[in-house]
């Protein structure tokens, strides 16, 4: 009777055997397949999107209160830009090696009150942009080359409204100022440009592209057929 | 916000004001001071603040305009007014420059011997009625014509309908809200028997989750679109935008889901499905408010003259409707609609889950379909089933484009078919239109006509000799415009136009009256929330230009129908709708007295003693509920909604071989319609100044073309060039071109089809196919 | 030249009739609030003397609850 057992068992053991054997061996033969994802490169609607980004801090920014001892003006705004839409120099010491990314980003992405300068720190409207010394320089020395007769000229800024009560038109191009709260909220706006109403974040709802690309289109003129 | 302190004694008494009204709102969260909005204006002294509701869309906000030595010099929002609390758009801030146009008409031009010539008023409306009498008595009541507007006032559009149905006895009356409201009107009726939304824009305030179906808000309803991101910051509510483009609407929201063009019907099916497989449906709601039923199908596109259709409807029980559902589950949809499984599932858990209001928003996505009024049914069979209508924060919201669309054309009736009260089909609303307006009964003709595209197309083969347009440019807003412009320059038709400037509808005119605008005029305008609003004339119109429906009173009077329209000119605004309030008495449609409109900024209808029914069909807020129930459906004999079953079926023409885009058409934030008043205002036109075609920068690729070069569109119909804009203000899907229709120069009506959903008889311009070539 | 502010309750429906008793009394400004029943009071005065009158004749409006100074100023520091 026990070798019987035995041998019953031996040949469970064996069928068990060459099941899991020829499954696995099955399973071995299926091909490895990873599925190619396409992944587009398109920024979706730059202009449109921007507008919304620093949205979800706006009512923050309707509950900043002002410091008026430390605020800028358009006068200062300008001061380290060479002309009307310039990139701004960097009016303060950086380091060499690094060509912005982090290092800038850490004070530029969302301002704050730095004691060293004694002001606030510029909040960027185009972080995504990290090569920052690719059109931002600092100021190393203060003696020119040789003379110029380059002076700059007033850019329009304020005072664009059509009537006494609108809103005013947007002067300036809108790519790589694609988020309005970046420069027109908080404590680090020019104080002239700085908006009553952060909180309404559809600012494209009434503030239009006024900005003369080449020439002035002038006005609608019906063309005869 | 740069008021001149002249002193420090005014700068104390500023920082007195602020710090009290800092305490104030530390008390009272939310308090509002009125005043400090206004008091920052600089002015000559010699400025008065007249409030209106705005010229433009149909959000309806309260603005004040600002007027000095007779001239309209400003424009803020009405603080007061509870649509938009103090907030414009551009359009809206900037709408009386339009006014001051060089090119404004300001006298009458007749056209003699293929020139234009100038005659004074009294010489061109003797002409109007002569000729009207003239073609009538040679060619029958029938072979005349008018075609009014959403835009117009209520006082406009009414007199147009007495003069049409009650004076002359045609029906040969219709406007251009066909072109954009008439399928959400025959949702409503379908569904519900009466039209209009039954919520109010209060549900904003209440909602937790904002679903658009297929129209971009951002830049159509920018106010109320505002005003939910205002509750998304505030109490967290999301916004999910549903539609077939990215727009600036998609970039604000929470999610943007894209489905192919006209696949809105199978995932709001699809959405059903979910909802009574899972177990989401308000079964109490269903058994005691619902019924079911079907309609025909293969029901056509309307393409050919002479289209005749009519629904029959049958009635169906919740088996069978559950029955049909099973061809629509998320699995078989999303193939056809792009739309994921996933997307559809999480679309349908809001709508089923009871802890969330819902508020759906639609506008010409949904109403400009070849199945419009089927859609329209589609989404409100979401909200029925769920139980999820007619409470704070919870319904579906058909919007509004137009300014007047509903105070106008929908309630005064400007239609072939529809009469202040009721259908001209109906006896009893006959003899009831015919008792106030105090003719003989037999007159008002039973039969309707034509609707908007037919009427042209009626006007193209001979069938009418005489069309009216007021407050419209048909010949810029129509689909497939260039087989009715070429219509309406044959010979043996006169077309007369009353407009404020020169348009390519005045270009084909015979006679061009001038028009007074808005704000030169008394008048009243009904926006999406049945709020009617009143406004007084501020300034004089300039030359001769005359409120539209004084012209057609003294047409009608030069006509022989001068006891029909007893009215002074002074305060004939105000005598019409006194006159016009009386057909629709009754606690279903009350409008508010003329009174109360003075006093504040609008009422909603209806009024019932002196409160406004903010939410219709719900015992709690409408006093015309009176069966005993907590919903009562009142447009319908039953007192019961209808669930209807609505299949999918393909649009008119789709991409092939050789048009392989489809071509969708809109609006930009900037311009309105076909922008003859906004392209005059110079903040707007150097905003936008000309049309573009928006491709995929994929598809833009493939056919080399950068942006701002010139493209051809092309259609089976016509072709137009435009500037290409790739990836700029809108991002359509590959293999899809958009276009705004607000350039008369780069017309894109020339390229769009004349397919209309057959029971609401509204085109589709949001579908048709095009190839598109580098110029 | 005290320049002072204060919050003005009304008493219970009497809104009405402080905004037109306060309109009445010279040297004040009002604002009132669209939405709640209260109303900011900002009054401008000569000197000590006349702003204590001024002070006694707005407590004794019958329709005014309480008055509470938010801030106060004196210009005549230089």
């Amino acid at each position: 009777m026990k070798r019987l057992f035995i041998l019953f068992l031996l040949v469970i053991l064996m069928i068990a055997t060459i099941i899991v054997w020829s499954y696995s061996y099955q399973l071995s033969h299926e091909e490895a397949y990873v599925p190619v994802s396409n992944i587009s490169e398109t920024f979706i609607i730059p202009s449109e999107e921007g507008v919304f980004e620093r949205s979800k801090y706006a009512l923050e920014y309707a509950e900043m209160p002002l410091d008026k001892n430390h605020q800028r003006s358009l006068d200062s705004y300008y001061s380290n830009r060479a002309f009307y839409g310039a990139p701004p120099s960097i009016p303060h010491e950086v380091e060499e090696r690094n060509m912005g990314a982090n290092s800038c980003l850490k004070c530029h992405e969302n301002g704050g009150y730095v004691s060293k300068y004694k002001a606030y720190s510029p909040v960027t409207p185009h972080p995504e942009k990290i090569n920052c010394r690719q059109c931002h320089v600092p100021k190393k020395s203060n003696d020119l080359f040789v003379g110029t007769n380059w002076s700059r000229t007033k850019g329009s800024t304020i005072g664009n409204k059509a009537l006494i009560s609108s809103p005013p038109v947007i002067p300036h191009q809108i790519q790589l100022r694609e988020n309005c709260l970046s420069c027109h909220a908080g404590p680090s706006a020019p104080k002239e440009i700085r908006t009553t109403h952060p909180n309404r974040i559809n600012c494209r709802q009434c503030h239009v592209i006024n900005d003369k690309k080449i020439k002035d289109i002038g006005i609608f003129k019906r063309e005869k057929k | 916000m740069m008021k001149k302190i002249t002193s420090r004694r005014e700068f104390l008494k500023k920082m007195a004001a602020t710090s009290a009204m800092t305490a104030a709102a530390a008390l009272f969260p939310g308090i509002v001071f009125a005043e400090e909005q206004i008091r920052n204006i600089r002015t000559s002294g010699n400025l008065e603040w007249k409030k209106a509701p705005c010229r433009f869309c149909g959000v309806g906000c309260g603005v004040l305009i600002g007027i000095e030595n007779g001239k309209a010099v400003a424009v803020k929002g009405d603080p007061n007014s509870s649509v938009n609390k103090g907030l414009c758009c551009v359009k809206g801030y900037h709408q009386t420059i339009c006014m001051y146009a060089k090119d404004r008409l300001t006298k009458p031009l007749v056209k003699k011997n293929g020139k234009y010539v100038e005659t004074s008023m009294e010489e061109a409306l003797d002409l109007v009625a002569s000729k009207m009498k003239e073609t009538i008595e040679k060619h029958g009541k029938d072979s005349v014509a008018m075609y009014t507007s959403g835009q117009s006032t209520i006082p406009e559009g009414y007199v147009a309908s007495k003069f049409m149905k009650g004076a002359i006895g045609t029906n040969n009356l219709d406007c251009n809200a066909r072109l954009c409201m008439a399928s959400a009107v025959t949702g409503f009726l379908t569904t519900f028997g009466a039209d209009e939304p039954m919520g109010c824009y209060e549900d904003i305030d209440h909602a937790d989750v904002f679903i658009t179906w297929g129209n971009n808000m951002a830049e159509m309803h920018p106010v109320l679109f505002s005003r939910m991101l205002d509750q998304r910051l505030k109490r967290g509510a999301t916004i999910i935008d549903f539609a077939t483009r990215t727009t600036r609407s998609s970039m604000a929201s929470d999610r943007s889901i894209l489905f192919n063009p006209q696949t809105d019907l199978a995932v709001a099916n699809a959405i059903a499905y979910e909802i009574i497989n899972n177990g989401w449906v308000n079964n109490q709601f269903i058994k005691e408010h619902c019924n079911f039923s079907k309609g025909l199908t293969n029901i056509g596109y309307g393409t050919e003259d002479k289209f005749k259709f009519k629904d029959e409807p049958t009635k169906i029980d919740f088996e069978q409707y559950k029955e049909f559902l099973n061809d629509y589950s998320p699995e078989k949809v999303s193939e056809l609609s792009g739309v994921s499984i996933k997307d559809i599932k999480y679309l349908a858990a809001i709508y089923g889950d009871p802890n969330k209001k819902v508020v759906s928003f639609w506008c010409m996505g949904m109403n400009q379909h070849t199945r419009g009024t089927w859609i329209n049914n589609l989404v409100y069979n979401i909200h029925l089933l769920t139980g999820k209508i007619s409470q704070p924060g919870n319904g579906p919201f058909s919007l509004t484009g137009q300014p007047s669309a509903c105070g106008t054309a929908r309630e005064v009736g400007t239609f072939t078919h529809k009469l202040p009260h009721g259908v001209v089909m109906n006896k009893k609303h006959r003899e009831h239109a015919a008792k106030i307006w105090k003719v003989p009964v037999e007159r008002i003709p039973s039969k309707p006509t034509y609707h908007a595209t037919e009427m042209f197309r009626a006007l193209d083969r001979g069938d009418i000799k005489f069309i009216w347009t007021q407050v419209t440019n048909p010949m810029v807003s129509l689909p497939k415009v260039g087989r009715y412009t070429e219509g309406a320059k044959k010979e043996d038709r006169f077309i007369v136009v009353s407009d404020v400037f020169p348009t390519p509808t005045t270009d084909v005119a015979d006679v061009i009256l001038p028009a007074a605008w808005h704000i030169e005029k008394n008048g009243m305008f009904g926006n999406s929330e049945r709020r009617t609003q009143y406004w007084d004339k501020m300034v004089d119109p300039p030359g001769e230009a005359m409120p539209d429906a004084w012209q057609t009173i003294e047409v009608a009077r030069r006509m022989g129908y001068g006891e029909l329209f007893p009215y002074s000119k002074e305060k004939h605004e105000e005598e019409i709708y006194n006159e016009y309030r009386q057909h629709h008495e009754g606690k279903k449609h009350n409008m508010a007295p003329l009174e109360v409109l003075k006093a504040q900024s609008g009422a909603m209808w209806p009024f019932v003693d002196g409160k406004e029914t903010k939410w219709r069909y719900n015992v709690k807020y409408d006093p015309a509920c009176d069966n005993g129930k907590d919903f009562h459906f009142y447009g319908k004999k039953d007192g019961k909604a209808i669930i209807w079953q609505r299949p999918y079926e393909a649009p008119a023409e789709s991409p092939d071989e050789e048009y392989p885009f489809w071509l969708n058409t809109g609006r930009v934030i900037e311009h309105w319609h076909t922008g003859s008043m906004t392209r005059r205002i110079p903040v707007l036109h150097q905003a936008m100044p000309h049309s573009y075609v928006e491709l995929h920068p994929d598809d833009a690729e493939k056919y080399s073309i950068s942006n701002g070069q010139k493209v051809k569109v092309i259609s089976r119909r016509g072709t137009t060039i435009l500037p290409a804009s790739v990836n700029e203000r809108g991002l359509p899907t590959k293999g899809q071109v958009f276009v705004p229709f607000f350039d008369e120069n780069m017309m894109i009506n020339d390229v769009t089809l004349d397919a209309f959903c057959p029971i609401s008889k509204e085109p589709d311009y949001k579908k048709c196919a095009v190839k598109i070539e580098k110029v | 030249m005290p320049i002072k502010s204060y919050l003005a309750h009304p008493c219970d429906g009497k809104y009405q009739q402080l905004l037109s008793d306060l309109s009445n009394i010279t040297g004040c400004d009002i604002i009132p609030s669209e939405n709640e029943e209260i109303a900011i009071v900002v009054t401008d005065t000569k000197d000590e003397f006349e702003d204590q009158k001024l002070q006694v004749k707005i407590n004794s409006i019958k329709s005014l609850k309480m008055l509470s100074m938010v801030s106060g100023f004196d210009t005549n520091q230089q």
